[in-house]
């Protein structure tokens, strides 16, 4: 049994250490891109499909390798990342890191092994690629999530006449951008003197912890205006609660990330503001950005904060607005 | 006269170890037999050979005149071989009732037989009626198992096989672990098995125990059947010699 | 002299006696102690709500007993199964997924069905069908790989949580699938009892009466469908445990595996069961899962497996087998909700939250484990 085991590790290990051997007997002419996402979710499925939408488009050869991680986890991508860079033929790699600071040393032994690297959605360092304490890769194409928060407070605080309380639901504490889009949400509601958030909760994910915890605040703070869900799960539970409290219409609740069931959550009234973060704009950008390089351009920008979209129940079957949806089929 | 239990050339293997070698056995209604034999001599494992829980690798079992191939301990029970083990088997963590009943609960049918509930009250009263038919005294009959003293323990193990009404009741060390009283008492019980015509396999290291119960003593050494004495003709001495080894009738049968 | 010594006597039996009664009390206390516990929580947050909101907000209200209830039924059902897998001696880490498959299955089938012009209410039965047959199949392969290749549990149902996980993201693409009939959303969301409050005072069955604005928030649903499923499964579950001849076993085969088997208890086969069993109540919670949040979560699970194993814990199932009851699973999950509960409407900052429940819960172990010596103490 053990042996057995033992044997078929060694020639795992084998046939893993001449696989990159193979993968490098390849012509020059090709750009190769890698992608590695922060996980499996609609969010990176729609960047993938811009991803993959920019590599057709280019009128040079671009090969493309992707990889998915299981969980948003940094020891969980770190790994594939190491494998990646171990292939040897990658020239560019597009990567949502998913620790800010565990993600700094893989890839910089991955840009010292000569692939350019290229931030989508999240950053390393602080993100600043021209000043911070890390300058390497070529560019940080993404929303910044403090910027999603102030405008989600915005939409939030115009819609309820800019007075009264808000309370906000959210994940886990320690995810840096659920954590931001909750700092950003606390500056925005800060501009207008007569709001003010009474309490922040995290569900761990659950939405039925959402439910119950967002009943106990309505129970507490009975004149609360709005709630703010820092991902979908945390807006669908507050929404619930809302809805069987008969509070929907004294009651605001917005939802972070246009996935699809977030829209028909909103079509269904139970979130009334959905922001939307553009994921395919990311993908796409990431791609010319890269080809651009290849082909020597060296004024490419840092930073690109790619924006948001608000979405309302007016303005939801606009063609303008509803293509922000992530929609993966 | 019919033997209740005839072994005929049991062989039983460990991988490379031989436990019992060719061992032939024939134990009639209403005697107690004793099996002596030093440690590691193949006691346990032939009497679990008897009760199901191992295969003999060679030879053959009948009882009640029936040659028996068993699959499992529930085999061996349901023809009426009972077993009291060196280490108990009852649930500790059950009342007496739900132990004597193991396996065997008494139920309650409803709607046809659709839906089955336990019968307490039956099984706590037949329980009550087989304990108190042995004079066995337990001071708290709804107490858990592990709240009982050994020979307690050992008394609802016996009051369990009497009451499924063993054919054939099997003894491993019954008196283990027991203060000198609870001694007394399992003897007793073994005295009030055979009055009622169930013959005993009685394993046990202490030798007096057996010269007191038993009719005939059987002995092993290292899996060999080394002698088979009527016990009234022959003393603990000689029975011990052949323990070790010193004598043997193994070429005689 | 003589009368000294008989003072002597009688003091003493006045010591003996107090010591008998105080020893009276505590063996009724620890063994009622979970609800104890629970009543004393509640009395503490309707006391500490009502203080610290000068009057304004009350703990003790029918809506907020509705939300507890609400709130208990996923870690109550994956806790029931783990009840009796517990007593058993094993342990089943793979619920937190099967939820989540269940849910995901479910929500597809639901989806699917309905696409396909089938009635939305025979199509939600399909679909419930479905979503238990599929934890069903997850329990069977747990329970066939524990029982008869005697693999331990954990390693078992940690190995088929991960390939559950996968299967279900792979149902699902990785999201939460939406589109689902909205029979659905009303089964997750409405109720059995219908209360309008607010002056109106009326009391509604089955049927949602037609309300608008203020009134809209004095309508409290009682017994909302999750909560009566819940409430059914938790009535099988004891009647399971405690008077049948199944429930028997399970205690048999948690006290002394060896000796069931050979007493005849069919132990493999029970250990199957019981698997099953747990992935089924398992189901169930993402059943009522998609229901309630109108979509299927691949994740829905997940976040709850060891809140309910903690229930099971605090309600006074040892982890190693043999002691347990179904009602101390219910008070378990209670204790949990109603802290929870009542921490945010004190408006305790998040961060405590997570020390003040950590602590309870270790707590409520410590006590039911003294108790264990109380009861020695106060028997011998
Ligand atoms: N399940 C088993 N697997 C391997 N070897 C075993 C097994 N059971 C018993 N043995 C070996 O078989 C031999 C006989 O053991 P057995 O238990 O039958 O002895 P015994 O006469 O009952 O001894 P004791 O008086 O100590 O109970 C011993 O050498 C023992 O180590
Ligand atoms: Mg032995």
């Amino acid at each position: 049994m053990s042996k057995r085991f033992l044997l078929l590790t060694l020639v795992g290990l084998l046939v893993l250490s001449i696989a990159p051997m193979l993968a490098v007997a390849q012509d020059d002419d090709t750009i190769t891109i890698g992608f590695l996402p922060g996980v499996v979710d609609p969010f990176y499925q729609v960047m993938e499909i811009g991803v993959r939408q920019a590599v057709e488009d280019s009128a040079l050869p671009v090969e493309l390798v992707v990889q998915i991680p299981e969980n948003f986890n940094p020891s969980v991508q770190t790994p594939i990342l190491d494998a990646l860079v171990a292939r040897g033929d990658l020239d560019y790699l597009i990567i949502a890191a998913t620790d800010k600071e565990q993600l700094i040393a893989p890839l910089q032994a991955a840009h010292d092994a000569g692939i350019e690297i290229i931030s989508v959605d999240t950053f390393i360092g602080d993100g600043d690629y021209v000043n911070g304490p890390v300058t390497f890769p070529l560019s940080y194409i993404g929303s910044d999530n403090v910027e999603g928060g102030r405008i989600a407070a915005e939409a939030l605080a115009e819609n309820v006449g800019g007075t009264g309380k808000v309370y906000i639901q959210n994940v886990t504490p320690g995810i840096s951008t659920t954590d931001q889009r909750a700092q950003g949400f606390r500056e925005g509601i800060a501009e207008f003197p007569d709001m003010e958030v009474v309490s922040e909760d995290f569900n761990n994910d659950d939405e039925n912890t959402s439910v119950q915890q967002t009943s106990a605040t309505l129970e507490r703070e009975s004149d609360l205006v709005g709630i703010f869900g820092t991902n979908v799960f945390s807006a669908n539970g507050a929404g619930i609660a809302v809805q069987n409290a008969g509070l929907s219409d004294a009651v605001d609740v917005i939802a972070f990330d246009a996935t699809t069931f977030a829209v028909e959550q909103l079509r269904a009234g139970v979130v009334s503001l959905v922001i939307a973060q553009k994921p395919f704009d990311m993908g796409y950008l990431a791609v010319q950005f890269a080809i651009a390089h290849n082909q020597g351009v060296s004024s490419l920008p840092k930073r690109v904060p790619t924006g948001y979209a608000v979405i309302d129940i007016e303005n939801v079957d606009d063609p303008e607005v509803a293509r922000f949806i992530y929609q993966v089929e | 006269m019919e033997p209740v239990l005839s072994l005929r050339n049991i062989l039983k293997r460990f991988g490379g170890l031989t436990a019992v070698k060719h061992v032939n056995l024939d134990i009639f209604p209403g005697e107690v037999v004793g099996l002596v034999g030093d440690n590691g001599a193949g006691k346990s494992t032939l009497i679990k050979c008897v009760s199901g829980v191992y295969h003999p690798d060679e030879g053959e079992i009948q009882f009640m005149g029936q040659t028996m191939a068993f699959s499992k301990p529930i085999d061996a029970r349901r023809v009426g071989i009972e077993t009291i083990y060196q280490d108990l088997a009852l649930a500790p963590n059950l009342n007496i009732s739900a132990n004597i009943f193991m396996g065997r609960e008494a139920k309650r049918r409803y709607f046809g037989g659709l839906i089955k509930t336990l019968d307490e009250e039956k099984m706590l009263s037949e329980s009550r009626r087989v304990i108190d038919s042995l004079d066995i005294r337990l001071p708290n009959f709804g107490a858990q198992i592990d709240k009982l003293s050994g020979g307690q323990r050992q008394a609802v193990a016996i009051a369990r096989a009497v009451y499924w009404n063993a054919r054939l009741m099997i003894m491993d060390e019954p008196t283990n672990n027991l203060g000198v009283p609870e001694q007394r008492k399992v003897l007793d019980l073994i005295r009030k098995l055979r009055e009622s015509g169930v013959p005993v396999i009685l394993i046990s290291h202490t030798l007096p125990d057996v010269f007191a119960v038993t009719d005939r003593i059987v002995v092993m050494h290292r899996g060999h059947k080394v002698a088979e004495k009527q016990t009234a003709q022959t003393d603990s001495q000689t029975v011990v010699e052949y323990m070790v080894g010193a004598r043997s009738d193994v070429r005689a049968d | 002299m003589a009368l000294e010594s008989q003072t002597d006597v009688s003091t003493l039996t006045a010591t003996q006696q107090s010591v008998r009664a105080q020893r009276h009390v505590l063996l009724t206390l620890s063994r009622v102690w979970a609800w104890v516990f629970l009543i004393a929580l509640i009395v503490f947050f309707s006391l500490s709500v009502s203080i610290t909101s000068e009057g304004d907000v009350n703990f003790l209200t029918l809506r907020n007993s509705q939300n507890i209830l609400i709130a208990i039924t996923p870690v109550l059902l994956m806790g029931l199964g783990q009840t009796f897998v517990i007593i058993a001696g094993g342990i089943d880490l793979s619920v937190g997924w099967v939820m989540g498959l269940s849910s995901v299955i479910s929500a597809l089938l639901a989806r699917d069905l309905v696409a396909r012009g089938i009635d939305p209410t025979p199509a939600i039965f399909l679909a419930f069908a479905g979503g238990i047959a599929a934890s069903g199949m997850v329990g069977l392969i747990n329970g066939l790989i524990i029982a008869r290749l005697k693999v331990p549990p954990f390693i078992v149902t940690l190995g088929v949580s991960f390939i559950v996980r996968g299967v279900a993201l792979l149902f699902s693409g990785g999201q939460t699938v939406a589109g689902l009939p909205t029979q659905l959303r009303d089964f997750g969301n409405e109720s059995l009892l219908y209360w309008v409050g607010g002056g109106a005072n009326q009391l509604h069955f089955l049927r949602r009466p037609e309300v608008t604005g203020e009134q809209l928030r004095a309508l409290d649903r009682i017994l909302g469908w999750p909560v009566v499923i819940t409430a059914i499964v938790v009535a099988i579950a004891i009647f399971l445990l405690h008077k049948t001849q199944f429930g028997r076993h399970t205690y048999a085969i948690g006290g002394n595996k060896e000796a069931a088997l050979r007493a005849g208890v069919p132990v493999d086969r029970h250990t199957i069961l019981l698997y099953v069993m747990s992935a089924v109540t398992a189901g169930i919670a993402g059943l009522l899962h998609s229901a309630r949040f109108s979509g299927g979560s691949p994740t829905a699970g997940d976040p709850l497996l060891l809140g309910s194993i903690a229930a099971v814990v605090i309600g006074g199932v040892s982890l190693f087998g043999g002691v347990g009851q179904i009602s101390g699973t219910v008070i378990g999950a209670l204790i949990i909700a109603v802290l929870q509960t009542g921490l945010v409407m004190l408006g305790v900052e998040a961060f405590w939250q997570f020390i003040v429940v950590g602590s309870v819960v270790i707590l409520a172990v410590l006590i039911d484990q003294s108790r264990d010596l109380i009861i020695g103490r106060a028997e011998s």
